[in-house]
C-alpha cells in the first residue's frame, strides 16, 4: 500500500473479525497527517479500541492495512513500533518502580543508545512535573501522576505517531485540561496524535478532526466545523446523535 | 439484623464458586490418595502375612517352629513358603524366589536354644522405596516377633510337659532369639537394618519432595501473577507496543522466574538440609558409609540428575502458569486460576510421600505418571533405588510435555489471544449482551 509523504498514518479497510460474521471493526479507512490530531469517537463497544490496537500490532487484522512511517502493521510490525508509542485506556505502572525508574526502563526499551536513552529521561522528566515525587514508588502516586507519567513516557521518545485511549479518562478537570493542552503542544512541534474517546466535548477541543466510529463502522470523518455544518448541529455530540441515526448500521 | 446481614454478606464473599470448587477438588484428591493407599496397606498387610523361609538347621525343633508360625494362634494364619539358598548373594536370592523378604534359620539354630543361648536368625529384606508404607512390612521386628514367638510357643510346649521352668529358662524366653539383619538395594546388600537405614534416609525421602512441591507452588504463582498482573493493569499493552519482540518479553518472564526459583531451590535445600539434620537423632555416622554403598546418597552427578527433572518441571508450571495468567480476567480469577497446578502437585506429592507409586493399581499408576510433577518428585527414589528406566522415561516425557506447554505458551504470547482470551470461573456470561457489542455483517 502507498502512501502519501504527508501522511504518518494510513488505514485502509482494516477489519477485525472475532468470529465468522462477528467484527469488532470493519472496513475501516482513514488518515493522519504530519502533526495532526486526529481523535475516533464512538460510544463504548464502537470498535475504537480494537482499531487502535491493530494500528498498535497488538492485534492482527483479519483484512486491510495500516502503513504507519511507511511500514505495513502487517509486514513490518517491528519497524511500526519503532514509530509509535501507545498509551492504553486506564494504563497502570509498574508500582514497585520509581517513577524515574519507569521511564529509566521505558527509555532502555525505545532508544538505541545510553545517551540517547538519558535524553529520553531528561524528556520525560520535564514533561510528566513530577518534580521530586519522580523518585518514589509508583505505587504511592494518584490517578492523575501515573497519567502524567505515562503520557510523558509515551511522548518522551518524540514518536512519528502518539496513539492515546482515552487520554484523560478518570481524571479530574484539571490534569483533563493539563494532558489536552500538552497534546496540543506537541502537534504544533510536529507530532502526529491518533485518540480515541468517548468524550466528545473533549475531543471538539483537542482534535484537527475526527472520526466517528459506531459497531465496528466509521461513518464519517472531518473537521469538528465541518462536520457540525454539515449536520447543522453545536456540538460534536449532537453530529454523533445524527450520524448514528442516519446510518443503518445502528 | 444488621449483624446478620453483614455475616451474610461476607459468606457470600468468601463461600464463592471458586472456593467450593477448591473444597470438592481437595476431597476428590484426598478420597483418590485414601483408596490408594488402603490398597497400599491391604498388600502390606499380606506381604507382612506371606513369610519366605530357609531352614539350614532342619530339625524337628527348627520344623515346629515353622509349623507354629503358619498357626501362632488367635485364628492368624500365615503362608510359609520354605526355600533353598542357592547362593550368598542375598541380592540375586530374593529375586529368584521373588519375594522381599526372607527369614534364615542358620545350621545350629537347635543347639544353641537348647543349651540356653540366644539362636541367631538371619534376616533379609529388600528396600525399594523410602516412601512411608513401603517401608512398613520391611522392618525386622515383625519378622522377629514372628519367629520369636514361634520359639517362645515351641519351647513353652516342650517345657511345661516336662514341668516346672529354671529361672534361666524364664530369662531365655524373655529374648529367645537374635537376628542379624541384611538390606538390599537393588543388586547390592549389606549387614544393616532396614529400619536405621530407612530413619537415615527418609529425611532426605521427605525433603526433595517437599522443595520440589514449595518450587513449583512458587514458581507458578510468581509468573501467574506477572502475567495477570500485567494484563489486568494493561502494562503488557504497552510493553507489546514497544520496539521489543514478543518472544524477549516473554523469555526474560520465564527466564527470570527461573532464577528466582532456583535461588529459593537452593535456599530452601541449605535451609532444609540444616533442619533436617537437627532432626536426626542419635549418632549416625557409622552407617554412612553403608548408605553410601547401598547408593542410597546421592552424588553430585546424581543430583545434577534431580536438578535436571527439577528444572524440567519449573519449566512446565511455567509455562503452564503463563498460559493461565493470560486468561486471567480479574484479580479473583488470577488466584482461582493457580487451582489446576496445585492439584497436579499435590497429588503426586502426597502420594510420593506416603506410598511407593510403582506400587499403585495399573490404572492409578497410569493417571499418576501423566501428570508431569510426579516424575520429579520421584527422580530422587528412582535413582537412589536404580529405577533409571523410569527416570529417563519420566524426563523424556516430561520434555515432550514441555515443549507441548512451552509451544502453546509461544502462540498464546505471540497472538491475539493473550488479550482477547479470558476465563472467570464462577461467573455467568451474558451471551445476548457480549454479542450485541459487535456488529453482523
Amino acid at each position: 500500500m502507498e502512501t502519501q509523504s504527508n501522511n504518518v498514518l494510513e488505514v485502509r479497510g482494516l477489519s477485525k473479525q472475532y468470529k465468522k460474521g462477528v467484527y469488532a471493526s470493519q472496513d475501516v479507512t482513514f488518515e493522519v497527517r504530519k502533526g495532526e490530531i486526529f481523535a475516533l469517537i464512538g460510544p463504548n463497544g464502537a470498535g475504537k479500541t480494537t482499531t487502535i490496537r491493530m494500528i498498535a500490532t497488538l492485534l492482527k487484522a483479519t483484512e486491510g492495512d495500516a502503513v504507519v512511517a511507511g511500514h505495513s502493521i502487517l509486514t513490518e510490525p517491528e519497524k511500526v513500533r519503532q514509530n509509535i508509542t501507545y498509551l492504553p485506556d486506564e494504563a497502570g505502572a509498574y508500582k514497585t518502580m520509581t517513577g524515574r525508574g519507569y521511564l529509566e526502563f521505558m527509555a532502555g526499551i525505545y532508544a538505541d543508545n545510553k545517551a540517547q536513552a538519558a535524553e529520553f529521561v531528561k524528556t520525560g522528566c520535564e514533561i510528566c512535573e513530577l518534580g521530586d515525587r519522580l523518585d518514589d514508588k509508583i505505587g504511592s502516586y494518584s490517578r492523575g501522576m501515573i497519567r502524567k507519567l505515562l503520557l510523558a513516557r509515551a511522548i518522551m521518545s518524540k514518536p512519528a505517531l502518539a496513539i492515546f485511549d482515552e487520554p484523560t479518562s478518570g481524571l479530574d478537570i484539571i490534569n483533563a485540561l493539563e494532558i489536552r493542552r500538552m497534546i496540543k503542544d506537541l502537534a504544533a512541534q510536529g507530532m502526529s496524535f491518533l485518540l480515541s474517546s468517548h468524550n466528545m466535548l473533549e475531543i471538539e477541543y483537542v482534535s484537527d478532526r475526527v472520526g466517528i466510529i459506531a459497531k465496528g463502522h466509521l461513518l464519517e470523518v472531518g473537521t469538528p466545523a465541518e462536520l457540525k455544518e454539515k449536520y447543522n448541529t453545536q456540538n460534536l455530540e449532537e453530529v454523533f446523535e445524527k450520524v448514528v441515526m442516519s446510518n443503518e448500521v445502528c | 439484623m444488621k449483624f446478620v446481614n453483614l455475616l451474610r454478606k461476607e459468606l457470600k464473599e468468601m463461600l464463592t464458586p471458586q472456593t467450593i470448587l477448591t473444597l470438592v477438588i481437595m476431597v476428590i484428591i484426598l478420597s483418590v490418595a485414601g483408596d490408594a493407599m488402603s490398597g497400599v496397606v491391604e498388600d502390606a498387610a499380606e506381604e507382612i502375612s506371606q513369610i519366605t523361609i530357609c531352614d539350614q538347621d532342619d530339625t524337628e525343633f527348627t520344623r515346629s517352629v515353622i509349623a507354629l508360625m503358619e498357626n501362632p494362634g488367635d485364628g492368624v494364619q500365615n503362608e510359609v513358603t520354605e526355600v533353598e539358598l542357592q547362593s550368598d548373594d542375598y541380592a540375586e536370592e530374593l529375586e529368584r524366589l521373588d519375594t522381599k523378604s526372607l527369614i534364615i534359620i542358620p545350621e545350629g539354630f537347635t543347639q544353641q536354644v537348647n543349651s540356653g543361648q540366644q539362636a541367631e536368625t538371619i534376616f533379609v529384606s529388600q528396600m525399594t522405596s523410602l516412601s512411608t508404607m513401603a517401608n512398613i512390612s520391611t522392618g525386622s521386628d515383625v519378622a522377629l516377633s514372628i519367629i520369636e514367638d514361634a520359639v517362645k510357643s515351641a519351647l513353652y510346649s516342650d517345657k511345661i510337659t516336662e514341668g516346672q521352668l529354671t529361672e534361666e529358662e524364664i530369662s531365655q524366653l524373655e529374648a529367645p532369639v537374635t537376628i542379624s539383619e541384611t538390606t538390599v538395594v537393588g543388586n547390592k546388600s549389606a549387614d544393616v537394618s532396614a529400619t536405621i537405614l530407612y530413619s537415615m534416609c527418609q529425611m532426605q525421602g521427605m525433603f526433595v519432595p517437599i522443595i520440589v512441591y514449595l518450587l513449583i507452588m512458587y514458581s507458578s504463582q510468581m509468573i501467574l501473577n506477572a502475567v495477570s498482573t500485567e494484563k489486568l493493569d494493561k502494562t503488557l499493552e504497552t510493553l507489546l507496543s514497544a520496539p521489543v519482540s514478543r518472544l524477549a518479553v516473554l523469555s526474560s518472564k520465564m527466564l527470570s522466574a527461573a532464577i528466582v526459583a532456583a535461588i529459593y531451590a537452593i535456599v530452601f535445600m541449605f535451609g532444609m538440609n540444616n533442619m533436617m539434620s537437627g532432626l536426626t537423632m542419635g549418632d549416625t555416622s557409622e552407617y554412612t558409609e553403608v548408605v553410601e554403598y547401598l547408593g542410597l546418597s546421592l552424588s553430585v552427578g546424581q543430583y545434577v540428575l534431580v536438578g535436571i527433572q527439577m528444572f524440567t518441571t519449573i519449566l512446565i508450571s511455567l509455562s503452564i502458569s503463563l498460559i493461565l495468567g493470560a486468561l486471567a480476567k480479574d484479580a479473583k480469577s488470577g488466584q482461582t486460576l493457580i487451582m489446576p497446578i496445585m492439584i497436579a502437585a499435590i497429588i503426586p506429592y502426597l502420594l510420593s510421600l506416603m506410598l511407593d507409586i510403582k506400587t499403585l493399581s495399573p490404572v492409578l499408576r497410569f493417571i499418576v505418571y501423566a501428570i508431569p510433577f510426579t516424575h520429579t518428585f520421584m527422580a530422587s527414589e528412582n535413582i537412589m533405588f536404580g529405577n533409571m528406566t523410569i527416570y529417563w522415561g519420566g524426563l523424556i516425557y516430561q520434555i515432550i510435555v514441555l515443549i507441548v506447554c512451552m509451544s502453546f505458551a509461544i502462540r498464546v504470547f505471540t497472538s491475539d489471544k493473550i488479550f482477547t482470551m479470558s476465563l472467570s470461573v464462577g461467573q455467568k456470561k451474558n451471551k445476548r449482551q457480549t454479542r450485541s457489542l459487535f456488529a453482523r455483517k
